[in-house]
């Protein structure tokens, strides 16, 4: 499987196609694509030598290396290309901007998202939760008087939610995932039969399934489901018509023994071990079959171009040849279409730099992503914690309903891993154990099950509506080791969210109650992200579903896009990722960007296959 | 002096059979468990390296009078352990941090009172001892898990309840 070309060759090649970016939006336009005879290159700043095993061992090697086990954490240090890490965010004393990590956090409030910048990008630190939107997400200013509407609607989308779940290898049941107005047509059936649900889920379900908790004005009935995943399990064969599925597996010029069903490593982030989970490359190395794709990594693009008849004329790149030298050198790429799916701040920071703020000033603005309140406890039975894939289900009954025009809407994952997110567990309670609680030996072995089998986390994954003054800018004291701009952040929550913070403390409480547990969850005032509403203080963690930066509308005075993600101001520029999404509802974003992205394709196809001098076909 | 030079007059193999005793002791595991991780040889090294031999030494030899003292009584051993190694200001913080290592595979850097007192050279940083410390880490097994990202017990493997070993 080639991969690589040289510099040279593309520089002197006019392609029909420039994506920037290879994580699941650039790789699924690509692909989509050249299977449609297009020639198409890929840029990607971050490094990745060879679609291979050996590659992604590497990772693997590094993240059992690491005494932080961070999200990006089996991904090296790149100053030629960095990326934002969780440990790197502080405390922010006010009107004093953080500079110690990639992304300059400006306030008022920190934020601990990342995103990872390697070879099929942050698909593959990505957890694979692979959820729909609701219709009601799609309509949140009409219905709720909230945020804003999409030019499109589920409806739109439902076709290209079905090739995204394809794509992804998606794990569900048709029926656990029927609710809140998700309609699939007629006898559809996901590639694969839903993972099964943890002994813990088991235990949750059955002391928690039908407790009946009022948001407002709106009870909401609980019940524990299933979550659908892009992570390989049974094969549906009723999928597709009764055609069947086939998972697609590992990526490797090899055969190999990997990419098989999840075996429950409980680290789908930072990397699933076996790449049970999708990852972008997945779709990369099937769309390389066509011979025409194209990919150049370690290949930042610094600054786009735009010709006097407003439609870009070149992106220009920097390729470095060492992650530990600056050493780089720089050239032009040229194409008929260009895509941006560099990932929101990525995408935005780039535009920003090239001094392209859109016509409309909201490129980088409107910035959104899920804040995630975390909640634990101990349950009164050894339950297993710290098996499985990290979530297996949750619970969608707070995500509906016409609470939604008073406060956010939530969506509840169950943790098989327990504390991890909020406590550093098990790490944690073992040096507890052992420095202060001074217990060792079978004493210490009867502790540790009883400290550590018995946790129970629910995460509240809470919608944060568009805010023009939630952004990404660019600031020239702040630059990488290439001379590229950094982001800079600026990011506080609306009252519409914290609301549901508040609401989602509320309803925490109620299902510890409920089954017994032992509330566990503290907020320390010192921690990053921690912020006090109507009296109670709470620590918001970041849930990386960065979206809003080039945000979608019906007319170019008031967003970035089209419905098509096609820039208002360049024809010819394409802006994909969640970067475009109005909302974001409670649902995480990767499945619904990628069903974007499989519309874009199909309009850049229909916009360039129309040219009569092109060849189409294979 | 009594406990002096034990690694000077003991062989490597007596040196090894003493730490791994320890380690026994410290951890709850059998010695067989622990010489199956195969990771005997690189945390006797890594808490010789860290600590120097002579410290090293009175340790070892500490828990030899231990063994010695409490002649196979369990409550006996409990009482001469807490005593003679893990109250002990020099030795104590040693020993823990043997138990973490043996149940995360990380060598947590010494506390700060510690190095202020006892530390001879420069000290060891914390650090994951090799790749394949955090795999053999006996942490996952004590809860019947497996250490995320490595030795996945199998499709579906977490629908039932853990198997969790007594001993």
């Amino acid at each position: 499987m080639s991969v690589e070309i040289d510099h040279a060759t593309a520089v002197s090649t006019l392609y029909d196609v420039l994506v920037v970016g290879s994580g699941v939006s650039g790789a699924i336009v690509a692909r989509s694509l050249a299977e449609r005879g297009l020639h198409v290159l890929v840029v990607e700043a971050g490094p990745g030598e060879e679609l291979s095993l050996a590659d992604y061992d590497t990772y693997l090697t590094r993240f059992y290396g690491a005494v932080a086990k961070d999200n990006n954490s089996a991904y090296e240090v790149n100053p030629n290309a960095p990326m934002p890490r969780s440990p790197d965010v502080r405390r922010l004393q006010a009107g004093h901007p953080d500079s110690t990590g990639y992304l300059i956090q400006n306030g008022p409030y920190e934020m601990d998202s990342t995103y990872t910048r390697v070879l099929g990008g942050t698909t593959m630190h990505w957890e694979g939760k692979a959820m729909r939107m609701l219709p009601e997400d799609f309509e949140m200013r009409s219905r709720f008087g909230q945020g804003r509407d999409w030019p499109i609607g589920y409806d739109d989308l439902e076709p290209h939610y079905r090739q995204a779940e394809r794509e992804l290898g998606v794990s569900a049941d048709v029926a656990d995932q029927t609710f809140y107005g998700i309609t699939f047509p007629p006898g559809y059936e996901f590639p694969m039969h839903g993972l099964p649900p943890s002994y813990l889920d088991t235990i949750i379900a059955r002391d928690l399934d039908g407790t009946v908790i009022q948001l407002e004005d709106t009870a909401c009935t609980v019940s524990v489901r299933p979550t659908a995943q892009a992570r390989n399990g049974m094969p549906n064969p009723a999928y597709d018509g009764g055609k069947g599925y086939v998972p697609v597996g590992a990526v490797s010029t090899h055969q190999v023994d990997q990419g098989d069903r999840c075996q429950g490593n409980i680290n789908c982030v930072p990397l699933c071990p076996v790449q049970a989970k999708y990852n972008a490359r997945k779709t990369l190395s099937i769309g390389l079959r066509t011979g025409r794709i194209d990919i150049l990594t370690q290949t930042i693009a610094s600054r786009v171009h735009v010709g006097e008849d407003g439609q870009i004329s070149h992106i220009d790149y920097q390729a470095y040849g060492s992650t530990s030298s600056p050493d780089h050198v720089t050239g032009s790429l040229r194409a008929t279409k260009y895509v941006l799916a560099a990932n929101p701040v990525e995408n935005a920071r780039l535009l920003l730099a090239s001094g392209l703020p859109g016509s409309s000033g909201l490129v980088g603005r409107n910035l959104m992503d899920h804040a995630y309140l975390l909640t634990w406890a101990t349950l009164p039975e050894i339950a297993g914690t710290m098996r499985g894939s990290q979530c297996t289900s949750g619970i969608e009954d707070f995500r509906s309903g016409g609470f939604r025009s008073r406060h956010a809407a939530m969506r509840v994952s169950i943790h098989n891993d327990g504390w991890s997110w909020p406590t550093g567990s098990p790490y944690t309670d073992l040096l507890e154990l052992v420095d202060d609680g001074n217990v060792y030996g079978e004493t210490l072995r009867r502790r540790v099950v009883d400290r550590i089998s018995r946790q129970l986390m629910l995460s509240f994954m809470i919608e944060l509506t568009p805010e023009p003054s939630n952004r990404i800018t660019v600031d020239g004291r702040y630059t990488d080791a290439l001379g590229n701009l950094r982001p800079v952040l600026s990011y506080s929550l609306p009252e519409y969210t914290m609301d549901a913070v508040s609401a989602s403390r509320r309803v925490s409480r109620r299902l510890f109650q409920r089954l017994g547990a032992e509330d566990q969850t503290k907020y320390d005032p010192l921690d990053p992200g921690f912020v006090a509403h109507q009296g109670e203080g709470y620590v918001i963690r970041g849930g990386n579903h960065w979206s809003g930066t080039h945000i979608m509308g019906s007319s170019s005075r008031d967003s970035v896009v089209d419905d098509h993600q096609r820039s208002w101001d360049h024809e010819n520029l394409y802006l994909v990722g969640s970067g475009s999404m109005p909302s974001i509802g409670t649902s995480n974003t990767t499945l619904t960007l990628a069903a974007l992205s499989f519309r874009t394709a199909d309009h850049i196809a229909s916009e360039l296959t129309t040219r009569p001098s092109l060849t189409v076909g294979a | 002096m009594a406990d002096d030079a034990l690694l000077a007059r003991r062989t490597d193999a007596d040196v090894q059979a003493v730490f791994l005793s320890l380690s026994a002791t410290l951890t709850g595991y059998s010695r067989f468990r622990l010489l199956g991780t195969g990771q005997v040889e690189p945390y006797l090294v890594t808490t010789r390296s860290a600590v120097g031999d002579d410290v090293f030494g009175e340790l070892l030899s500490a828990f030899a009078a231990v063994e010695r003292e409490s002649a196979d009584d369990p409550a006996a051993c409990d009482r001469a352990l807490r005593a003679l190694v893990l109250s002990d200001e020099k030795l104590g913080p040693i020993a823990r941090n043997l138990i973490k290592m043996w149940f995360v595979g990380t060598w947590y850097e010494l506390p700060q009172e510690w190095r202020d007192r006892f530390a001879a050279g420069e000290q060891l940083a914390t650090h994951v001892v090799s790749p394949a410390s955090y795999t053999e880490g006996l942490l996952w097994p004590t809860i019947g898990a497996n250490p995320p990202g490595a030795k996945g017990q199998g499709f579906g493997s977490w629908v039932g309840p853990p198997n969790i070993e007594t001993s």
